[in-house]
């Protein structure tokens, strides 16, 4: 089943437009969402949390219209944006405290145990708790009113490579049930090569690639040869070129393979793919 | 409503809230402006909306599932809590201060029922300009006080201004005669009344305010 749509979602700043922002996302699967800074990531995210105000689109959660029931939609949705960082100076136990009270599904037995399975102490101060921890809180506030979509703003951004690790690891575990989903945004793409079924591509406000991660990646090749064969009609199919003393190096996409003899062609992975993308 | 208010409660008040609520003490202070405790109201409101904008309030509680309107009802509502609370305690030390002075208020009007009618006003015109100027941007607090403290201060000196020339006016508003103070209860009334209205308008022009800010 169909967990998050965004259909056509347009939000205009002065000098940046959200243009016409669409994708789905299935129920048991995870969903990276990936851009440079700048690109559009979280104003896409808050505009799908209508925290910011869209010009015009369509929000749908499992099924339901999100403008038309923002109440029931928030319920099912957990949406952090880094990790929690309000209320620094508050224990863990007062924001538990003050959060629950809003969503009829809250169950405490299921926050107690995921406090404990992340190692958070409700005595501590949120000030205290570590990025990846802080992250790891809003995950088990998020769980704990039963969200079955989880819209995470940069998770991993500021964590050491093992907490990245834990982490992501988490984020398997958590969609193993088949109902929860993860849409999380992200500029680091071995986050997504070890976790992601889905790849949302946005660039300068457009989505230029939703699909399965796999076949995101069979797209594209990484080619590399003597400068001397790098013909203009080649070079018109070539993606962000870059010439170095040694020849050239760009990426390509797979349908105009094969190219010339002499031509190196090799997978690609997403940073090299995300690289030569945004060299253009 | 009520989880939004326990919320406000539990996390968003400052200790200075709590704090100014004793300072219904200076009126037992002999000769001295009686609306001066209550512009400390007016900044420990501030202080918390300053606190909440460096808590990341206005995030943390539209991320529930609340609507924007109802975040700001339940501000607005504790705002009006404090005060009312402030004037609650204040009164018994005007009691207090009343009799066990002898001579007048030489610094301006007396704590009488017509000085807690113009305590009303004078909230009231404070929340009608601050709130809803917060509510433009939720981040420019510096400049809605500003225009707020200039409101509740040309509010102050104009119904302080009453008294401060001899005139039947004076002979009405300064005194603590119980037979007058009786007559001027339709100023307290009035003072209520307008105290409750502008409280609608406030929430009202401050939810909207807040409806098309982007967070």
């Amino acid at each position: 089943m169909e967990i998050l749509s965004v259909v056509d979602l347009c939000k205009s700043y002065e000098k940046f437009d959200l243009k016409n922002v669409s994708f789905t996302l299935e129920q048991g699967y995870i969903m990276g969402f990936i851009g440079r800074n700048g690109a559009g990531k979280t104003t896409t995210l808050k505009s799908i949390m209508r925290l910011v105000h869209p010009k015009s689109g369509k929000v749908t959660i499992l099924g339901k219209d999100f403008a038309e029931n923002e109440f029931y939609c928030k319920q099912k949705i957990g949406f952090v944006l880094g990790g929690v960082d309000y209320y620094p100076k508050k224990k863990l136990k007062i924001i538990t405290d003050v959060t629950k009270r809003f969503f009829p599904e809250w169950d405490d037995e299921k926050h107690l145990s995921l406090l404990k399975r992340f190692d958070l102490d409700p005595e501590k101060r949120i000030d205290e708790l570590s990025a990846g921890m802080r992250v790891k809180y809003s995950l088990a506030l998020a769980l704990s009113h039963n969200a079955q979509l989880l819209i995470l703003d940069e998770p991993t951004s500021g964590l050491d490579p093992v907490s990245r690790d834990d982490l992501l690891c988490l984020f398997q575990d958590l969609i193993e049930d088949g109902e929860h989903s993860i849409l999380f945004s992200t500029h680091i793409t071995s986050d997504l090569e070890k976790c992601a079924d889905y790849i949302t591509y946005i660039k300068d406000g457009e989505i230029i690639a939703s699909t399965e991660k796999d076949l995101f990646l069979d797209e594209y090749r990484l080619v590399q040869g003597p400068i001397d064969k790098l013909t203009s009609e080649l070079t018109e199919k070539l993606i962000g070129v870059r010439k170095h003393k040694f020849g050239f190096e760009a990426l390509i996409r797979t349908r105009y393979l094969p190219v010339a003899e002499g031509i190196e062609v090799e997978s690609a992975d997403l940073e090299a793919i995300m690289v030569h993308i945004e060299r253009g | 409503m009520k989880n939004l208010l326990y919320k406000e409660f539990k996390l968003a008040t400052h200790p200075t809230t709590y704090l100014f609520l004793s300072l219904g003490l200076m009126l037992l202070i002999p000769s001295y402006p009686g609306y001066v405790g209550f512009f400390y109201v007016s900044l420990s409101i501030f202080f918390i909306f300053l606190s909440g904008r460096e808590n990341r309030d206005v995030f943390f509680t539209v991320s529930l599932p609340i609507r924007k309107t109802d975040a700001v009802k339940a501000r607005c509502s504790m705002i009006a809590i404090i005060e009312m609370a402030q004037i609650l305690v204040a009164i018994p030390f005007a009691i207090i201060g009343n009799a066990s002075r002898t001579g007048e208020n030489l610094a301006g009007i007396e704590s009488n029922v017509a000085f807690f009618g113009f305590v009303f006003m004078i909230f009231s015109v404070y929340n009608i300009v601050f709130i809803p100027m917060f509510y433009k941007t939720t981040y420019k607090i510096g400049i809605p006080f500003l225009f707020g403290g200039i409101a509740f201060g040309l509010f102050y000196i104009l119904v302080e201004m009453l008294v401060w020339i001899p005139s039947p006016i004076k002979s009405f508003l300064d005194t603590l005669d119980p037979t007058i103070m009786v007559q001027q209860l339709p100023i307290l009334i009035i003072g209520i009344v307008i105290w409750f209205f502008t409280w609608i308008i406030t929430y009202k022009k401050a939810a909207s305010n807040f409806e098309k800010v982007d967070i």
